[in-house]
């Protein structure tokens, strides 16, 4: 066993091995081409959801939801494309987790496009995964509508195949709260913003201060805090100190509970306390400490709306509620665009409905989305009011399912 | 014959990876990527963690700062080119590392792991209410570029780049430095190692490397924001892949995140629940059951054809001196003749040395002074003060007064390291060898990390003739700790040697041995002194020794010298008697 | 800024503070005893949370029931996966133990969040008690909180009679301070650990119940409270229960003044700040003489 041959042996063996593995890495990954414009296969849609990890407390049960929207469409005969003689296409998912994690989500979207060879892309959710995703999309030419995606500068980067459906978008947030600040009685002077230390919520703080100040409320606090916060005993304090007319809480429902729980327990007294994001999570936590908050909900069954059957179908079967959570409804619109755009489209052609897409306008439950040349949507929402335990749109007054009980008689 | 064999492979593996990205295959190309991202990670923590056994929690956070550097310099008007961006990342982690490394490496064992990992929570708050620097909870939204392929290239480079350093320390000086620092690293400052720099050292080296993966990262996935780059869930899978691998082994981090990647890959993409739970378990049950990593699990250091991945380190170095002989004459140590000039100044002078311990004053003013060539034995009870002289004079101690002079230079102010430059060694009186080395290594560190500064095999080399001399040459190759106490004790003394010194701190070497054994010691003593030139201080309780070995004895009692003087007379010094020999004194007959 | 508010935020940081310190308790003893880094500590907090929020809203029963059934139930666990988990590691060489308690403990952390949000669902949930406030001048304080307050001492004061006068006691505080020299006395540390684990492990599902009254849970917040957990153990002295009562109460005092005069974003950075000074300033950990 000595001399070179031996080894050149082995050096050659070593290299027959390697040259085998890559032959089989290459021949693995070489990509069919993908079967668009079929009418017989179904179209498939991609998408992740933060199933586990950080930011999976937000989306319980949205596979069960994903697979019931599929199911539901189907049996309304799927999507309708007119190169297909509007026969309809069943559409089908794949669906993976993305654990939260940003290189996690990358590679889920390559393995989409390249292995899995989805058609289109639809869903992913928050800044973290809306950031590196997109440019996945725009290599591949693979049209995504994201969904609950809602800082306006991830889509200023030139984008061509990339559209969103967060809801509300941040520049009509509280767009008809404020309007009705402008026709209450009596008129609120002063106002204080309490900012969950995340990007969205200090755009719409952004937004907001600046709307309240044009519309002669004053501004006389802005205070952000961290999501891990837990005592907010030294923030209160400084509201009571400005004893705002209006208390102001931007923030994601789940880091305000103990926000709100410990604003009534220290008795803060205003006209009104409005929350970004009222909802059902909030309310299983704080329970009546929400009573006579105002809030915002893009849309609510009562409201109906295009599609709104579908929606409350797809809710029920899943057993969530729209309420319960807020995050749902920027998910299935994101389905919901795209299966309209390849409707419009009328063929499974990347192309076209790319062409669909831009800067178009959209049916939803909770009115037009009308996408402006980055992608980005301008849903807008309705102001709610929680009364006697149940949530009520108050504004706009021609939507209303009650009037709103100003001020608020909880806060006094 | 193997090694070679796995090298080619994987080079050969190296150059097929670089084809990947033009294979059309974006998917694997992406996996592959994140893959080499975590091996530089977990390969680069290794260095600091295998290597010198500091457990560096937040090494996430270099990775953090270079992602973050890189994205500001990138996006910044000034600045905005990919190089000098990461150039900028790479010094901008350097500079943090060497600032964090400062307060940190004050800490040891758990402290270290502790404060490092607090670390990375509040990297994350720094990062998102530092608004006007980054951009704080919004992140950093960088050009498209599509750069995967050349990404990957670089990511590709760095991982070979990380291997082949990973080589490079094994094999050199300061790969022995750190070994010596993760088993013992005050013997190891004694032995001339200067500590702070050699980790500070490993720590830029280290950091380097996860910064640049940050940066490289960065710029592949073009958004970057606090929780992806700082959180606490991701920060610590690349530890536990090198973990799992098996930490401080050759390959134990690339099996390791070779092996947890590709699971959890496969998790993600075939199970649709409790992936988590699954991946969390097969974690659980190789630190229950593998808990060295699994290369160093029994059963598969027994598999033949893994058997190349499962070495420790110094395998491999042994290879490669396993063919040399003990260099010249068996007994003879590579060491020069000190002359001995009959009138010269004493060597070492020790002038009212005091040394407390709060309110115990443990030497309270000591004087003597050591003539060259002088074999002084230094006797007294346990608690008189003697191994606290020696650590005073190897500056393991500062004093509280009086002054210490070796050659005539006051060691006020020297550092522990620079001892041995001085010429001084020593052994311990409870042997501290650095136990997961071989007994060859832990002699050729004395060789290179004492004033020569030899190349690791020069070394290994010449402790066989300093081995050979302590009649340790045939248990050169087994682990330092598996050693007997008496064999531990030879040990120390052929390290004490390798320093080459003028003065040898000899610390109670000969108790517990056979008659036999203490007479070939008091040999071994003297002909340090008579071949070689060396001065000597021995500590010892077997008054019989003393007196066939030394010139002169001086007794401590409670701190204090009682006398000093020719050992027939010291040893018949009623007081002495008194104090300290009481009836052993009829053993000197 | 008046008095008031300075002390209605110090009731607070109180309030808080005892939490972390009841955390910190468990880890403390359990790090002191068996020299093992519970990676998977705080999450026991998360997953009896949300147990017990899920006990609270399917059959109302009280806390206190919920206690009574849920701490017995930790403590048997803990016992179980020390004796089954962890103790064999120890046979190994050091190197071996620490590596894989390391890999045991976070592998565990992994699958007790995993599987808590399977199944309960991986939402954010707390105990809804509505009880009423007393209010003292301008400072308000809740029943409930009030309820905390006295959990919090009498946990403590129980905890400190424990390791004062039981004979566990004795052995927990020899092995914390002498681990060689108490083994030699006889104090038999296989039963000693174990013990040690499920009493660790039992206090913090004690304060799980206690936290979730006030503040919501979530399947995947443990590791920060761990966190700031190994953070008071530090600071207030490994196996020193007072201390990490004392610097657990500070830590969140300051916490909700930074708040106060700072800006709450900036609140959680002071443990971790507090955490490397103290460390910086005294390497080998914090020693307390006791007087």
């Amino acid at each position: 066993m000595t001399g070179t041959t031996t080894k050149r042996g082995q050096q050659w063996r070593a290299a027959r091995v390697a040259v085998a593995l890559a032959a089989v890495a290459w021949l693995a990954s070489t990509p069919a081409d993908a079967k668009l414009g079929s009418c017989t296969d179904p179209v498939v849609f991609g998408t992740t959801i933060s199933e586990t990890g950080l930011f999976s407390t937000l989306t319980g049960n949205w596979r069960k939801m994903t697979e019931i929207f599929a199911d539901e469409i189907n049996k309304a005969g799927g999507i309708k494309l007119s190169s297909c003689g509007d026969k309809g296409v069943p559409v089908k998912f794949v669906v993976y987790d993305d654990q939260s994690v940003p290189a996690t989500a990358v590679q889920l979207y390559e393995r989409m496009a390249s292995v899995d060879q989805v058609d289109f892309f639809v869903g992913p959710d928050w800044s973290s995964i809306g950031g590196p995703v997109p440019p996945v999309a725009e290599r591949h030419g693979i049209p995504i509508v994201m969904g609950n995606v809602a800082t306006p500068s991830l889509y200023q980067r030139g984008y061509k195949w990339v559209w969103g459906t967060p809801a509300p978008a941040v520049p009509r947030w509280s767009e008809r709260y404020f309007d009705m600040l402008a026709h209450v009685d009596p008129k609120p002077k002063t106002i204080m913003f309490l900012t969950h230390d995340n990007p969205v919520m200090k755009a719409i703080t952004a937004v907001w201060s600046k709307k309240a100040a044009a519309q002669g409320i004053k501004v006389v606090g802005e205070e952000m805090f961290s999501a891990d916060l837990k005592d907010f005993t030294a923030l209160i304090a400084k509201v009571r100190a400005a004893k705002p007319d209006i208390v102001y809480i931007s923030s994601f429902d789940n880091p305000s509970v103990p926000l709100v729980q410990q604003l009534r327990q220290f008795k803060v007294r205003a006209m009104d306390v409005h929350h970004a994001m009222l909802t059902g999570a909030l309310k299983k936590q704080v329970g009546k400490d929400l009573e006579g908050m105002t809030g915002e909900l893009t849309w609510f069954p009562s409201v109906k709306g295009p599609y709104a059957d579908l929606y409350e179908r797809v809710m029920d079967r899943t057993g969530i509620t729209m309420f319960d959570s807020i995050w749902t409804l920027a998910r299935l619109n994101s389905y919901l665009v795209m299966i309209q755009a390849i409707e419009k489209a009328g063929a499974v052609d990347r192309e076209k409905v790319q062409k669909a897409l831009y800067k178009g306008t959209f049916k939803s439950p909770a009115g037009d989305i009308v996408f402006d040349e980055h992608g980005f949507p301008d849903t807008g929402a309705f102001t709610i009011q929680m009364q006697n335990d149940k949530v009520e749109v108050v504004w706009p007054p021609d939507v209303a399912t009650a009037k709103p009980i100003w001020p608020s008689p909880t806060w006094q | 014959m193997k090694r070679v064999s796995l090298m080619t492979l994987a080079a050969i593996a190296v150059a097929a990876l670089a084809l990947l990205p033009l294979s059309g295959a974006p998917y694997w190309t992406t996996f592959v990527f994140s893959v080499l991202i975590a091996y530089v990670l977990a390969q680069s923590w290794d260095w600091v963690a295998g290597e010198m056994g500091y457990i560096n929690l937040g090494h996430y956070v270099f990775y953090g700062i270079g992602a973050y550097a890189f994205s500001i310099a990138l996006t910044s008007a000034a600045i905005g080119s990919v190089t000098v961006s990461m150039v900028i990342a790479v010094v901008v982690v350097g500079i943090a590392a060497v600032l964090l490394g400062l307060p940190l490496f004050r800490l040891r064992g758990d402290y270290f792991a502790f404060a490092t990992l607090a670390l990375l929570p509040l990297a994350e708050v720094l990062t998102n209410n530092m608004s006007w620097l980054t951009g704080g909870a919004d992140g950093i939204v960088l050009p498209v570029d599509h750069v995967l392929t050349v990404a990957f290239w670089l990511a590709l480079a760095l991982a070979v780049l990380s291997f082949i350093t990973t080589l490079a320390i094994n094999r050199a000086r300061f790969g022995f430095a750190l070994r010596g620092i993760r088993n013992d690293e005050e013997v190891a400052e004694v032995m001339g190692l200067p500590l702070l720099p050699t980790k500070i050292k490993a720590l830029l080296l280290s950091s380097l490397f996860a910064g640049l993966a940050g940066a490289i990262q960065a710029w592949q996935m073009s958004y970057i924001d606090a929780v992806t780059v700082f959180g606490l869930n991701v920060a610590l899978v690349p530890i536990a892949m090198a973990l799992l691998g098996g930490s401080g082994l050759r390959w134990g981090p690339f099996v390791g995140v070779v092996l947890l990647a590709g699971i959890q890959q496969w998790l993600l993409v075939n199970i649709t629940m409790l992936q988590a739970t699954v991946y969390g378990a097969i974690i659980l049950l190789i630190g229950r059951y593998m808990p060295g990593g699994m290369l160093r699990a029994g059963l598969l250091q027994n598999i033949a054809w893994l058997a190349p991945l499962t070495r420790e380190h110094g395998a491999f170095v042994a290879d490669r001196t396993a063919g040399q002989a003990a260099g010249g004459a068996a007994v003879a140590m590579p060491l020069d003749r000190i002359a001995i000039e009959p009138d010269a100044p004493p060597l070492l002078v020790c002038k009212d040395v005091v040394k407390a311990f709060g309110g115990n004053r443990a030497l309270a003013g000591v004087s003597f002074s050591v003539g060259p060539g002088e074999i002084l034995g230094l006797v007294g009870q346990n608690g008189s003060g003697k191994t606290t002289l020696f650590n005073c004079i190897s500056r393991v101690h500062a004093l509280t007064a009086g002054e210490i002079r070796l050659g005539g230079r006051d060691l006020a102010g020297l550092r522990r390291d620079e001892m041995a430059g001085l010429g001084v060694g020593r052994t311990y009186q409870i042997p501290r060898p650095f136990g997961d080395l071989t007994v060859a290594e832990n002699v050729a560190l004395s060789v290179m990390l004492g004033p020569r500064r030899e190349a690791p095999e020069r070394a290994l080399a010449e402790a066989r003739s300093f081995l050979a001399y302590a009649d340790l040459d045939h248990r050169r190759d087994v682990r330092a700790d598996t050693l007997s106490l008496q064999e531990k004790k030879l040990l120390e003394f052929a390290r004490a040697l390798a320093v080459r010194p003028r003065l040898l701190l000899v610390d109670e070497i000969a108790s517990g041995l056979t008659p036999v054994e203490v007479r070939r010691f008091v040999e071994r003593i003297r002909a340090v002194r008579d071949d070689y030139g060396i001065t000597v201080i021995w500590v010892e309780h077997i008054a019989s020794a003393l007196n066939a070995a030394a010139d002169r004895i001086v007794v401590l009692e409670q701190g204090q010298l009682i006398a000093d003087g020719p050992p027939a007379a010291v040893f018949s010094d009623r007081r002495v008697l008194a104090s300290y020999l009481g009836n052993t004194a009829e053993a000197m007959q | 800024m008046s008095v008031d508010v300075v002390l209605q935020v110090v009731v607070g940081g109180v309030l808080l503070g005892g939490l972390y310190a009841l955390v910190a308790f468990g880890l403390s003893l359990i790090y002191g005893v068996v020299r093992i880094l519970n990676f998977a500590h705080g999450t026991i907090l998360a997953v009896v949370g949300v147990m017990a929020s899920v006990m609270f809203a399917s059959w109302q029963l009280s806390p206190v029931l919920i206690a009574l059934i849920l701490v017995p139930g930790v403590f048997v666990i803990g016992a179980l996966f020390y004796r089954g988990l962890l103790r064999p590691l120890e046979r190994r060489s050091p190197l071996e133990a620490t590596i894989g308690t390391v890999l045991v403990t976070v592998g565990a952390l992994l699958i007790l969040s995993d599987v808590t949000a399977v199944l309960a669902g991986p939402m954010q949930r707390n105990i809804l008690l509505r009880a009423p406030v007393i209010e003292v001048g301008d400072i308000i304080i809740s029943i409930t909180q009030l309820a905390i307050l006295a959990a919090i001492v009498v946990l403590t004061l129980a905890i400190h009679v424990i390791l004062k006068t039981t004979w566990f006691g004795l052995a927990v505080r020899a092995v914390t301070q002498e681990p060689v020299a108490a083994e030699l006395c006889g104090a038999r540390s296989l039963g000693i650990k174990t013990l040690t684990f499920g009493v660790g492990s039992a206090t913090v599902a004690m304060a799980a119940v206690l936290y979730v009254l006030t503040f919501p849970v979530d399947p995947y917040m443990g590791f920060g409270l761990t966190v700031k957990a190994f953070t008071i153990i530090v600071v207030g002295g490994i196996g020193n229960l007072p201390g990490a009562l004392i610097v657990g109460v500070l830590l969140g005092v300051a916490e909700g003044l930074v708040g106060l005069f700072w800006g709450p974003e900036w609140s959680p950075a002071i443990s971790v700040v507090l955490l490397l000074l103290i460390l910086v300033a005294f390497p080998a950990g914090f020693r307390w003489r006791r007087a």
